[in-house]
């Protein structure tokens, strides 16, 4: 087995965990990622939710309960956290925009219209005075994107169909990156006659850098170009992941890739160590310092037996909201199951409550009480509580 | 005004069964059921073609039927009846005494047995719990209850008779006491029509009683609700009983990629409002487990439940009431079919033609066990190589269906409903229970036409509601990290709980 040794290793590859690495990183710390694979923000809408369930998204979380993991952070770190992601994005050239007193809109596939509170510069122009309409391209056999549900919500919209080649948003984004099939696209376009002020599109403006697709379009046709997000294999969430993982490497954070923790050593109150499988030996990664940011049931920081809910890492200890049968309301619609609460207390470091670990830090969806998909706060409770579980860390460290 | 001979009400084994007996026989009819084929009972079985070995100790009259009928299915079914073949496990602590009972019993019964050492059963199910006693190997076998139905009722399509499915009877025409049609309203486009006819069949299943009402008569019986749970995976080849007196849970049946278990056996009042209790599901997967235990690890995908109709007796057991099925003639032109099992299907409607056409004046004798069922050469199977062709356009990854078996099920059925589409491609049978393709589907019907924007979205949000009752009682593992991504899509990237 060989040895490796670092002051922090972050667990989890999804946005808590690689905020957290990158702020550990910041202050000087020689810092490890463990991921067992892509995230699941490959499969999201790109945007950050910051709380979307109401209009103004500082205002909603005043009105959370205390023990939601926001109330941990603080309106003052979930600004700064929020503003370090916006610094990152711009790193990354895939910059963000929004602001944290106020929700924006963004439109959906089925002509819904969703809160969110930072979104990629392509979907900026979906934000739309009341009034306004748009003209939707779509693409010949593309899947999960129907041109006729934006329409039939907003009346007045109207659509044209080009033909990519391929029916996947992904498969159509990867033309994009190509300069002569978006010149083509673009004369194709001009060719139109469009009616409206604002042209929209499934998210496919390439995988990489949406932004100068549409600036390119939105010159040549004169008018402001927006991206819908669409169902996953989603292209924004891939390039949001894609982006965050180009900035830990230009920072230097050692990544292990595809590499699963199979044991945990510990000493009295300390991790000493994780071995990870791979493919060839196995390794031991030291540190003096772990933050767990595995996620919740649908990453795998949690699984949810028949009758209870274990943490897959440390087996730490889990808060369930009672039996089984109850976890679930009997309304698909009616969001507030009571499973989403499952998850890992933490005290006010960060650290969990009840495990005894005096190293150990966690963040993300995999904190007890979070309640993402009621509050819709996923990807902001990821980068405030991640940013917030290092500073503690950090502190710790030094 | 459509007037015919019979009306039959239900579409479900038994009915599909009377309609093709009746078209042989050469007797006009129509067939009207409220939703698609084997929406009741039919539908929420195991799917299972019993050799009659359950029955043996408890009903020997039961088994002597389903063997009898499970040789003539084998042979004019051939592509609704998977031939697995059964296995009547015994697990230590199960009595030795009722094993020699049963065999005793099959042999009596004229189902054909053969004991096998516990390693060589495992030979055949390598799945099976190691630390079985031994295990009775019988003609058991597995089918496709929607496909019998569609396949029964072929024939009276083909003969010119009417099959209206998503026809609901709301009255029954009666003329100085006696039944002489029906009204049925058209759910897809909310006309109201009315067939006359000289008898009416009442093969209604759990409803017999509702409608044998309607018809100023009724039907008692005994309701009781079975539930049953869907494994992701093929665990076993053959079917696998329990060598027990018949009990919960103690059936698991292969059927396409999949492993059915069942079932429970709970009183019921109204068969519309049953729902699966999470405690059912832990009940047969608990037993499921004892004799295959990789049920207890393999994500469940669904739970379902149905209602047996069974012949109304003292007993307050459901289980010791018999199987069997009773024809009663309300001598006002109206014959209820009552009781009985999906296995015996073609007997009981054998017998009950047989009544009706007596009361026709009509002499004929039945052929439906000797002519396989019509359509049956049309039917492509499930051939991969087949689905694969159209690899690029697939709208369900979990069955592989392309977009042109979905445009073809539109255009060229005439389907209305995407339960139906369902029913005749597969779409969303599998793991991820049509999380991801009934959206797609919904949109190529409004894109054909077939449905508004709008419609197309109400069904979305109806089919996602009906969808997770059938999964809430069974998330835990794999299946619950799939409902919440399933969640994520449709409550956060669609935002469809936030719109009205």
């Amino acid at each position: 087995m060989s040895a490796y040794e670092y002051d922090a290793v972050v667990i989890g590859g999804g946005v808590s965990g690689i905020m957290a690495s990158l702020t550990l990183a910041s202050e000087g710390f020689k810092t490890a990622l463990v991921s067992r694979g892509d995230p699941v923000c490959c499969l999201s809408t790109g945007c950050i939710d910051v709380f979307s369930h109401s209009d103004k998204p500082l205002g909603g979380i005043r009105a959370l309960l205390p023990d939601h993991p926001y109330s941990l952070v603080g309106e003052k770190g979930i600004v700064d956290a929020l503003c370090f992601f916006l610094e990152i994005m711009n790193e990354a050239g895939l910059p963000y925009e929004g602001d944290p007193g106020r929700n924006r809109k963004i439109l959906t596939p089925i002509g819904s219209v969703k809160n969110t509170c930072l979104v990629p510069q392509s979907m900026a122009h979906a934000d739309m005075p009341p009034g306004e309409y748009f003209h939707v391209i779509s693409f010949q056999g593309i899947k999960d994107f129907f041109p006729s549900y934006l329409t039939s919500r907003h009346r007045n919209s109207t659509y044209s169909v080009y033909d990519a080649g391929v029916p996947t948003t992904l498969g159509i984004a990867a033309r994009f990156d190509d300069a002569t099939f978006l010149d083509a696209f673009i004369t194709w376009l001009r060719g139109l006659e469009i009616p409206h002020d604002r042209v929209a599109l499934p998210a496919v403006l390439g995988t990489i850098d949406p932004a100068s697709a549409m600036e390119k379009i939105s010159r040549a046709v004169g008018r402001k170009v927006f991206e819908i997000p669409t169902l996953p294999p989603s292209v924004p969430g891939l390039r949001l992941f894609r982006a965050l993982k180009r900035v830990m490497q230009n920072r230097g954070i050692h990544l292990y890739w595809g590499k699963e923790v199979t044991s945990v050593e510990r000493q009295g109150h300390t991790i000493e160590a994780v071995t990870l499988a791979t493919t060839g030996r196995a390794k031991r990664v030291q540190g003096r310092a772990f933050v767990l940011a595995t996620g919740s049931f649908v990453s795998g920081g949690l699984f949810a037996g028949r009758d209870s809910v274990r943490e897959t890492v440390f087996d730490l200890p889990v808060a369930v909201p009672g039996e089984r049968k109850d976890w679930f309301n009997t309304d698909f619609f009616s969001a507030g199951h009571s499973i989403e609460r499952a998850g890992v207390r933490v005290d006010r470091s960060f650290r969990p409550a009840g495990a005894k670990i005096d190293n150990l830090f966690a963040c993300g969806s995999i904190l007890a009480e979070c309640e993402i998909m009621s509050f819709q706060c996923g990807h902001g409770l990821a980068v405030a509580t991640g940013v917030a579980a290092a500073k503690s860390c950090a502190q710790g460290l030094s | 005004m459509i007037k015919t001979d019979v009306v039959i009400i239900g579409g479900g084994a038994t009915g599909c069964g009377i309609a093709r007996d009746l078209a042989l026989r050469g007797v006009h009819h129509y067939l009207v059921e409220k939703g698609d084929f084997a929406n009741g009972a039919t539908g929420a079985c195991h799917g299972l073609l019993h050799s009659g070995a359950r029955y043996a100790v408890t009903d020997p009259e039961a088994a002597r039927e389903c063997i009898g009928e499970n040789a003539i299915l084998r042979r004019i079914a051939r592509k609704c009846v998977e031939t697995t073949g059964g296995l009547f496990v015994r697990l230590p602590g199960d009595s030795k005494r009722y094993r020699d009972t049963f065999l005793t019993n099959c042999e009596d019964a004229g189902i054909s047995t053969e004991v096998l050492s516990a390693s060589r059963a495992l030979d055949l199910v390598p799945e099976l719990n190691p630390s079985i006693e031994e295990a009775v190997v019988v003609p058991d076998c597995s089918i496709d209850p929607f496909r019998l139905c569609m396949l029964n009722a072929f024939t009276s399509r083909h003969k010119g008779c009417g099959i209206l499915t998503h026809h609901k009877v709301i009255d029954i025409v009666r003329e100085r006491g006696r039944c002489t049609g029906v009204k049925v309203l058209d759910r897809f486009t909310s006309q109201i029509k009315e067939i006359r006819a000289k008898i009416i069949i009442n093969a209604t299943g759990a409803w017999g009683d509702t409608l044998a009402r309607m018809g100023g008569s009724d039907a008692p019986m005994t309701l009781s609700k079975g539930s049953l749970i869907i494994s992701n995976h093929r665990l076993t080849n053959m079917v696998i009983n329990r060598l027990r007196p018949p009990s919960d849970g103690d059936i698991i049946v292969p059927n396409e990629a999949v492993c059915l278990a069942g079932t429970t056996s709970i009183p019921v009042d109204d068969p519309d409002a049953i729902e699966v209790d999470s405690r059912e599901v832990d009940l047969v997967a608990t037993q499921a487990e004892q004799m295959l235990p990789r049920f207890g690890t393999t994500r469940l995908i669904r739970a379902y439940t149905g209602v047996r109709p069974l012949l109304k007796a003292e007993a307050s057991d459901s289980r010791s009431i018999s199987r069997g099925f009773r024809i009663i003639d309300h001598n006002n032109g109206m014959f209820s079919i009552l009781g009985g099992k999906l296995s015996t299907y073609r007997l009981m409607a054998e017998k009950t033609v047989d009544a009706v056409i007596k009361e026709l004046g009509i002499k004929a004798r039945c052929k439906t066990a000797d002519i396989p069922l019509d359509g049956q050469d049309e039917l492509s199977g499930y051939p991969l190589s087949k689905r694969l062709k159209g690899i690029d356009n697939i709208v369900c990854e979990c069955e592989l269906v392309d977009r042109a078996q979905v445009e073809n099920a539109i255009n060229s059925l005439g389907i209305q409903y995407i339960g139906d589409i369902q029913h005749r491609t597969r779409l969303g049978m599998g793991p991820c229970q049509g999380g991801f393709c009934t959206y797609r589907a919904l949109g190529i019907m409004q894109e054909t036409g077939r449905l508004t924007p709008e419609e197309s979205i109400e069904i979305l949000k109806e089919f996602l509601q009906r969808r997770f009752r059938g999964i809430r009682p069974a998330l835990w593992g794999d299946q619950l990290r799939e409902e919440q991504l399933v969640e994520s899509i449709y409550l956060g990237i669609l935002n469809m709980g936030q719109q009205a």
